[in-house]
């Protein structure tokens, strides 16, 4: 029994990705198996060195590369859109999966849910 | 009924991000004599290999900081000084 996250959604627009995090850390605190998965613009979650102190907001940066520590199994990216943000391995943060069939990655856990 | 006059040149201002449907309103509306600015969520625009910028398209800096696109500016970056400037200096501004 496990829990898939998926984040469709850009960073910082709207609340909406940031609520799946939090989403995603408290399953792993409660020992819920839990995994993440970003698509779409969601992707641009895992650009490397974010400076959004101007629009006064706090980088991911540091809680995903923490994540495996709290208990969440694996992040993962979904290729083609890392492809179409020009997401390669130089600029996406460490610790993510890439992922090439989302049906495979979301059949593999009996429980989806998206952020937002 | 066609009109004689010059178009009248419009500022677009968009912050929804590719792939949202109003992101791809706005495009089609802009006119040759148009300005863009990308602010919040449009500024991913610059990262999408699947969009098209007009020409006349400027990025807003802090969002474009925010999200470390600061290496691959297709257009220029402007600060809200400048934002206002454009705001003053347009007659008709659309707000997506």
């Amino acid at each position: 029994m496990s829990t898939l996250i998926i984040v469709d959604q850009p960073p910082y627009g709207t609340w909406a990705g940031r609520e799946a995090l939090d989403m995603v850390f408290s399953l792993a605190a409660f020992d819920q198996p839990a995994a993440l998965l970003f698509t779409g613009a969601g992707v641009n979650w895992l650009r490397k060195q974010q400076a959004p102190d101007a629009i006064g907001q706090k980088s991911v940066e540091k809680n995903l590369s923490a994540a495996p520590m709290f208990g969440v199994e694996e992040i993962l990216a979904d290729t083609a859109s890392c492809e179409r943000f020009g997401l390669g391995p130089e600029q996406l943060v460490s610790g993510v999966t890439l992922a090439e069939n989302l049906q495979d990655v979301m059949n593999a856990h009996s429980n989806v849910a998206f952020a937002g | 009924m066609t009109s004689t006059q010059p178009a009248n040149p419009t500022l677009h201002i968009l912050n929804k991000p590719p792939g949202h449907p109003r992101f791809e309103t706005c495009l089609q509306a802009i006119q040759d004599c148009d300005q863009l600015v990308l602010t919040e969520n449009a500024v991913l625009a610059l990262a999408d290999r699947s969009v098209t910028l007009p020409a006349a398209c400027k990025a807003m800096k802090a969002d474009v900081d925010a999200r470390a696109l600061n290496e691959q500016t297709r257009t220029g970056t402007i600060d809200y000084a400048e934002l206002v400037r454009l705001t003053a200096k347009h007659s008709r501004i659309i707000s997506w």
